[in-house]
C-alpha cells in the first residue's frame, strides 16, 4: 500500500506525508509574551523565559486571522491527533512536526462511580492512551516539534518521571540529543523507557527541584537547551490542546469543574489559556469557563498553601514527600500563574493524602477498570472531599484528569 | 531611612538583574562577590536585609548565614536573610534555614517574587 492510499484517520502514527495540509498556514504564532512583565519576544529565535523579570513565556497567536481563516468545524473532520490543532499551536514548519500520535485521548463517563458518589455527570480525561503513556507527550511533542524547528542539537529536562519519557521519545524521533536528571527514586519504567529511547539518564540523590538545578548547570555549561516545565514557552501549547478537545467533546460548552493534579501546572495553565483563547476565538457556545481545582498531595501541597493563605506565589516545599511522584514538586516555576488561574477561574486547591489517593486508585479500577496513575487518582480523591464539602453540585459536568496509566508505577 | 539590602553573589548577571529590580523600587543596593566581602560589608555598613546565594566562591552561604548570626553586630543577630540558590544539591532550603536564613528563594529569581518578599521584611520606600 501506498502512502497516497492510506486514508486519513485510520490509525497511522507517523509524521509522515500526507498527515498535515500540504498547503496554508501551518501555524498562526505571532509572538512570544513574558507573563510577567509583558514584554514581547521573537518567535523566530531561541527563547527560554523573559531575561529582564524571570517570568515563564507565553506564545500569542492571530486569534482575529484564526477567527477568520479557520473553521471551527472542519477541524472536527481532520485525521485524529493534537496536531489537527496546528493553527494553534506553535510549529511553523510542517516538515518539524514530531508526532507519536498523541492526542484526541478519551472522555469516558464513569456512571457506576457517580452513581456512587451521588453524580449525574462525573467524566475522566482519560491521558494515559497518549505516546509513552501519559499527558507528558503532549507537552513534549509541541517542545521538542519547536526545538527542532529552532536547530537545537541537544536537549535536557529534570523530570520527577514521565515528562523524561516523553522528551526521550519526541527526541529519538527528531533526531536530537537527550539528557535527563531525575530523582533516583523515579518510577523503574520512567527510567528504562527513557535509556530505551537513547538518553543519558542521571539519576539524582533529591527531588526534582535538585534535579533542576543540577540539568539547569549543565545546560549553562555545556550548552544544552533546557525544556523544564515554562523554561521554554511550548511544553504549555501542547498540552492547552486538552481544553480544546475537552471543549469540542462537549459540544463546545465548557463543564463547570475540572480537577487537575497540579505538580508543574503546565496543564493547568495551558486549558485555561486555552479557553480564553476560545472565548476570543468565539468558538464556545457561552461564556461559562470551569472552575478549576488543582489537586495535589499533602505530602507536597505548595499550591494549596498559597492559595490558602491568598498569596500570589509559592513557598518552597520543604520535605516533599509523596507515591504521586508527579506532585512531587517543591515549587513550581510558574506558580504566580498556576495561583492566577486557579482564582480567576473561582476554583480552589485542594490536598490529599497518599492513602486516599490509594482508595480512590482502587475505587477507579473496581468501578470503571481504569488502572490511573497516583496523580490521576488524586483528582478522584480530592473530588471525595470536595462532595463532602459541598464544594460541586450533583448535577454539574465534572472532568477529572487521569494523568497517565497506572502501569508506570509498579515497583 | 531602612532601605539597605546588601546582596552577597557572585554571579554578575543575577547581581545586576536586582540591582536593576530593587533600585525600581526605592532601595539601596549593597553589593559583595563572595563571603567573606558579605560578611565584612555587613558588619562595617548599614544593613536592613541581607539577599544571600549560597554557591559563593569562598566560604558558602550556610557558613555566611552562620557568621552573621553569631556576629557581634548585634543587629545581624535578627536582621533577615533571604537564601536564594539553584538548589542544585539535596536539602539546600533545609539548610540554609537550619543556618538561619528566614526565607528560601531558588533561582531563576522571579523579580515579582523578590519584590513581595522584600517587602515583606523592609517596607517599600
Amino acid at each position: 500500500m501506498t502512502n497516497s492510499k492510506i486514508k486519513a484517520g485510520h490509525g497511522i502514527k507517523s509524521d509522515s506525508p500526507g498527515l498535515f495540509p500540504d498547503s496554508g498556514v501551518l501555524s498562526y504564532l505571532s509572538t512570544l509574551q513574558c507573563s510577567g512583565c509583558g514584554t514581547e519576544y521573537d518567535y523566530h529565535e531561541i527563547h527560554t523565559f523573559c531575561p529582564n523579570c524571570q517570568s515563564p513565556l507565553l506564545s500569542i497567536y492571530d486569534l482575529k486571522k484564526v477567527r477568520q481563516q479557520v473553521d471551527r468545524d472542519e477541524i472536527s473532520s481532520r485525521r485524529k491527533g493534537m496536531w489537527r490543532w496546528h493553527e494553534l499551536l506553535p510549529v511553523q514548519d510542517r516538515e518539524n512536526i514530531v508526532f507519536l500520535g498523541e492526542g484526541d485521548t478519551a472522555l469516558l463517563r464513569l456512571s457506576n462511580f457517580a452513581e456512587e458518589l451521588g453524580l449525574t455527570n462525573l467524566f475522566v480525561k482519560d491521558e494515559s492512551t497518549n505516546p509513552t503513556g501519559s499527558f507528558k507527550a503532549r507537552g513534549l511533542a509541541a517542545a521538542v516539534s519547536k526545538a527542532k524547528e529552532l536547530g537545537l542539537k541537544k536537549v535536557i529536562i529534570p523530570t520527577a518521571g514521565n515528562a523524561g519519557g516523553a522528551m526521550a521519545a519526541y527526541a529519538a524521533r527528531a533526531g536530537i540529543q537527550a539528557i535527563i536528571y531525575m530523582p533516583k527514586d523515579t518510577p523503574r519504567a520512567n527510567i528504562e523507557e527513557s535509556r530505551i529511547a537513547g538518553a543519558e539518564v542521571v539519576l539524582v540523590d533529591g527531588l526534582i527541584s535538585d534535579a533542576a538545578g543540577m540539568a539547569g548547570e549543565r545546560a549553562r555549561t555545556e550548552g544544552w537547551f533546557d525544556l523544564s516545565t515554562f523554561k521554554e514557552p511550548y511544553r504549555a501549547e501542547g498540552k492547552k490542546i486538552m481544553g480544546y478537545e475537552l471543549a469540542e467533546t462537549f459540544n463546545w460548552e465548557l463543564p463547570e469543574v475540572i480537577l487537575y493534579p497540579t505538580g508543574g501546572g503546565t496543564g493547568l495553565v495551558g486549558m485555561w489559556k486555552a479557553f480564553a483563547e476560545l472565548d476570543e476565538l468565539g468558538w464556545l457556545a457561552n461564556g461559562n469557563r470551569p472552575r478549576m481545582i488543582a489537586v495535589q498531595a499533602s505530602g507536597c501541597a505548595p499550591v494549596v498553601k498559597a492559595f490558602e493563605s491568598g498569596s500570589t506565589f509559592c513557598d518552597f516545599w520543604l520535605g516533599a514527600q509523596t507515591i504521586a511522584s508527579g506532585l512531587r514538586v517543591p515549587k513550581s516555576f510558574a506558580d504566580q500563574i498556576i495561583l492566577h488561574d486557579i482564582r480567576e477561574s473561582n476554583g480552589l486547591a485542594i490536598a490529599v493524602s497518599d492513602s486516599e489517593i490509594l482508595e480512590a486508585q482502587k475505587k477507579l479500577g473496581s468501578n470503571e477498570g481504569i488502572f490511573a496513575a497516583p496523580e490521576g487518582a488524586a483528582t478522584v480523591a480530592a473530588l471525595i472531599k470536595l462532595i463532602e464539602q459541598n464544594q460541586v453540585g450533583k448535577d454539574e459536568r465534572i472532568v477529572c484528569f487521569n494523568t497517565g496509566s497506572g502501569l508506570k508505577y509498579l515497583d | 531611612m531602612a532601605n539597605n539590602v546588601l546582596y552577597i553573589e557572585d554571579n554578575p548577571d543575577n547581581m545586576m538583574l536586582v540591582q536593576r529590580a530593587l533600585e525600581a523600587r526605592g532601595y539601596r543596593l549593597l553589593k559583595a562577590a563572595n563571603g567573606l566581602d558579605g560578611v565584612a560589608t555587613a558588619e562595617t555598613e548599614p544593613v536592613d536585609l541581607i539577599l544571600l546565594d549560597i554557591n559563593l566562591p569562598d566560604i558558602d552561604g550556610y557558613e555566611v548565614a552562620r557568621r552573621l548570626r553569631s556576629s557581634r553586630k548585634r543587629e545581624l543577630n535578627s536582621v533577615p536573610i533571604i537564601a536564594i540558590t539553584a538548589n542544585a544539591l539535596k536539602g539546600d532550603a533545609e539548610k540554609a534555614l537550619d543556618a538561619g536564613c528566614d526565607v528560601y528563594m531558588s533561582k531563576p529569581i522571579n523579580i515579582r517574587e523578590l519584590w513581595a518578599r522584600v517587602e515583606a521584611f523592609v517596607p517599600m520606600p
